[in-house]
């Protein structure tokens, strides 16, 4: 059977409740929902704003790639939606969702959404600009690729 | 050849996308000293920079044609912190 399965590059704020409604399927009694969003303050340290950019055609390739490696992993799941929003968002706005349906909360429905935060955090061609009240700069992961990612 | 920029390669080289003198196919690696001698503003960076090719991501020793798609850019920082 054909489960629903989101990819998303945009600049629109993320809908967190469209995209529950998207991956729901009537055979499903569980959805896990990851977001990411902007954290403002860390430490001493404040945020104003991120700006998030993206290599889209290669982000949309590896989206699919995660979504891919998250149904190999987690057989059990039904509906998977990776959506990065990218432009700028202020502090307390969604920047990502990861969100997975599932039969029975117990179907790695969990696991899953985990592993596909991960994964996409490693190799989903996207970063971000950070403003600070003393000026802004690019933030750097420090995943190093290899054969097969 | 066009190389496409992104993040920190971009600001650096104050251009969304670059173009390298390389005849035929090159490797990776020769690409990135390419890279480093024709656009000094990159040379800093080129060697830490993730190279991808015709959108996965490629290692030194690949071969890299001229009518590949190519992209530059720094480790991802997507999703959140």
């Amino acid at each position: 059977m054909s489960e629903p399965t989101i990819v998303r590059i945009t600049t629109d704020p993320i809908d967190l409740n469209a995209l529950q409604r998207a991956v729901t399927t009537p055979r499903d009694g569980a959805v896990v929902l990851f977001t990411g969003t902007v954290r403002g303050v860390t430490g001493a340290e404040r945020t104003e704003k991120l700006e998030y950019e993206a290599y889209t055609e290669m982000a949309m390739a590896k989206l699919r790639q995660v979504a891919d490696e998250m149904r190999a992993k987690f057989a059990l799941i039904h509906g998977i939606a990776l959506v990065q929003r990218v432009g700028e968002m202020a502090v307390g706005e969604p920047t990502v969702a990861v969100v997975v349906s599932a039969g029975h909360r117990g179907d790695g429905a969990f696991e899953a959404a985990r592993y596909g935060i991960d994964r996409l955090k490693q190799i989903v061609p996207v970063w971000k600009k950070e403003t600070r009240p003393d000026g802004s700069a690019w933030v750097e992961g420090d995943y190093v690729p290899s054969r097969g990612d | 050849m066009v190389i496409k920029l992104f993040a920190t390669l971009k600001d650096r080289a104050g251009a969304g996308e670059i173009t390298v003198s390389a005849e035929g196919e090159c490797t990776v690696a020769e690409l990135r000293t390419r890279i480093a001698a024709q656009h000094p503003a990159l040379a800093e960076l080129v060697a830490r920079s993730i190279v991808a090719v015709n959108r996965e991501f490629a290692f030194n020793d690949d071969v890299v044609r001229a009518t590949d798609e190519v992209a530059l850019f720094p480790p991802v920082s997507g999703g959140c912190l």
